[in-house]
């Protein structure tokens, strides 16, 4: 087998998408709902449609102030240092000027996985000629030793239109979704997604709110620690809807994780990791209202 | 929705706008939190979706022991699901205030009790905010509540869109809680009961405190904001993490106001529908 250079589709996939020109066959992950759904405005199911990439992540970035004490563990965090102290502010995220202590390189990381399995998706949908793809669900799973496995499929779909979109567009929305809201006047151009790693020094002030006698109280450190990763993330979502040039997103998951690292002998400190995954939106018609139209119906059942 | 597709340009005009979509343009933007049904429905409804908003706390839940054997309320715990609770909801309706919007529709309030410590929880509000394509409602009035803030509501999209078509206007979630230690039932007491069907009265005289403390202090709530009743309520009872004995009881709903005397929706068509669910 020739070695493939990381460019375009590897072999395997290329050979499929010219199996798929020449058989005329056509496949589809969609439901029976969701294909007759698309159908309805016009777009046809071509075929089904993968991409994905394995990537190792073996450098997160320092978790502190110039400390290097490892690498990631299989929760992608195991980094030390004391995290945040003395850097301008005890919450770090990746993005920030400081994003190099902040586990930058793991969310640019994470980011460049999510986008190459989507982009080798896409052109698998561009080589059978399709104008978009709908229901596409994105997936990681990891295979140990700091490897990830990104996947992302989902079905290719043709526009019954003289007009071909400049890119095809995706998203994770299911047919029937899709179908209304381009009968509302509104089409779906791609699949976004904002993350942030943020990591905070749990702070004396922190460990007294949060000991056992502390009584009623807000742990600030901790609600910051959140804020600020799940603002970071949300501001990242936006920034990627804005770059897609659409005018809206529909937000479908939003996760949150929390979990401890030990940076030094019996100190804690606490790492969020936040993600916003949805679809970006533009509108297609002139005029300032969209043409809904809901019927009050009561399904018998 | 049985219009041509055609008609509507769907799907010409639509891939028209894609091929001539220039990524990084200036563009108003929204998120939102709402499904794709709820998006088109809270559209119709005659609101335009701001931004998702989110308030969130994380926070140090106390301790206080119940009694064994007594019927009690546990107040520092009360007061402390109620100020968690409001602080994530101030923040979320703070969010919303600063993108101008007029209320926040779908909020979900959330308690995840957290690994990395015994006693902490975060509570979260996300919402969608909103702001109303007519700056008054139908009877000349602005569509914040009384107090100033945002609506706020947790109904979903579809419920929100028969409550504005119906004629009433949310005012915001009320909510009223209450931590209950249910006593212990005392030995002699536990022996008596043994091979007999009967009531436990005391159990049951537990229960029903517990649950009319919550409503009662949700109605009052409501009250504050001058509804004229709530709907949606969902009375919970959550263990989360204190044994057997001791539970939170929980109501929430939406305040609400009439727009209009009459509250008539159009006459629904009856269908069958051809799926199993």
């Amino acid at each position: 087998m020739a070695d493939w250079d990381g460019r375009g589709l590897p072999p395997v996939a290329a050979e499929r998408m010219a199996r798929f020109a020449r058989s005329g066959l056509r496949t589809s992950l969609l439901t029976v709902p969701g294909a007759a759904g698309v159908q309805t405005v016009g777009l046809d199911p071509v075929g089904e449609v993968m991409g994905c990439i394995v990537e190792h992540i073996g450098w997160s970035g320092f978790g502190g102030c110039g400390y290097v004490s490892g690498i990631t563990g299989p929760g992608g965090i195991g980094l030390g240092g004391f995290s945040g102290f003395g850097l301008g502010g005890p919450t770090v995220t990746s993005s920030g000027s400081r994003g190099f202590v902040g586990f930058g390189p793991y969310v640019d990381a994470l980011f460049h996985g999510y986008g190459t399995a989507l982009r080798r998706m896409m052109e698998e949908a561009a080589a059978m000629e399709a104008d978009g793809v709908v229901g596409v669900q994105l997936s990681v799973s990891h295979l140990g030793n700091n490897n990830r496995e990104f996947v992302a499929s989902g079905t290719a779909v043709r526009a019954r239109s003289q007009y071909r979109p400049g890119r095809v567009f995706t998203t994770d929305l299911a047919g029937q979704d899709v179908a209304k809201l381009l009968q509302a006047g509104w089409v779906p151009c791609a699949v976004v997604y904002g993350i942030s790693v943020a990591v905070r020094h749990d702070d004396w002030a922190t460990q007294r709110q949060a000991s056992w006698g502390a009584g009623n109280t807000e742990v600030s450190g901790y609600t910051e620690l959140v804020w600020h990763v799940r603002a970071d993330a949300r501001h990242s979502f936006q920034q990627r809807v804005r770059a897609a040039g659409a005018e809206g997103a529909i937000v479908s998951s939003m996760g949150l994780h929390v979990s401890e690292i030990e940076p030094s002998e019996g100190h804690r400190d606490h790492v969020a990791e936040a993600s916003v995954f949805g679809t970006a939106l533009v509108r297609f018609h002139r005029d300032s209202t969209a043409p809904t139209r809901s019927l009050t119906i009561l399904p018998v059942r | 929705m049985t219009a041509d597709p055609t008609a509507l340009g769907i799907p010409e005009d639509a891939m028209r706008r894609l091929a001539e979509m220039r990524p990084g343009q200036a563009t108003s933007l929204f998120t939102s939190d709402l499904s794709v049904n709820e998006f088109l429905l809270v559209r119709e409804a005659g609101f335009r979706p701001l931004g998702l908003v989110l308030g969130s706390s994380v926070y140090h839940v106390g301790f206080q022991f119940g009694r064994w054997s007594s019927n009690q309320e546990l107040t520092t715990l009360s007061q402390a699901m109620y100020h968690a609770r409001e602080l994530a909801m101030t923040r979320m309706e703070t969010e919303a205030d600063q993108l101008g919007a007029d209320g926040i529709v779908g909020v979900r309030l959330d308690i995840e009790f957290k690994e990395f410590g015994s006693d902490l929880a975060e509570f979260i509000a996300v919402g969608t905010a909103v702001s109303a394509d007519e700056p008054q409602t139908p009877d000349g009035q602005p569509w914040r509540n009384n107090q100033g803030q945002p609506f706020t509501s947790d109904l979903s999209g579809q419920d929100f869109w028969t409550l504005i078509q119906a004629g009433y206007a949310p005012l915001g979630m009320v909510m009223g809680t209450c931590v209950y230690h249910v006593a212990h039932q005392r030995f002699w007491q536990a022996m008596g009961n043994i091979g007999q069907n009967v009531e436990l009265p005391q159990f049951t005289e537990a229960l029903y405190d517990a649950r009319e403390l919550a409503m009662s202090r949700m109605q009052a709530e409501a009250e504050r904001l001058a509804a004229e009743g709530i709907v949606g309520v969902q009375l919970l009872s959550m263990g989360h993490r204190w044994g057997g004995h001791t539970t939170e009881f929980f109501a929430i709903g939406t305040a609400v106001r009439p727009l209009r005397a009459d509250h008539v929706i159009a006459k629904p068509q009856l269908v069958l529908p051809l799926t199993d669910r």
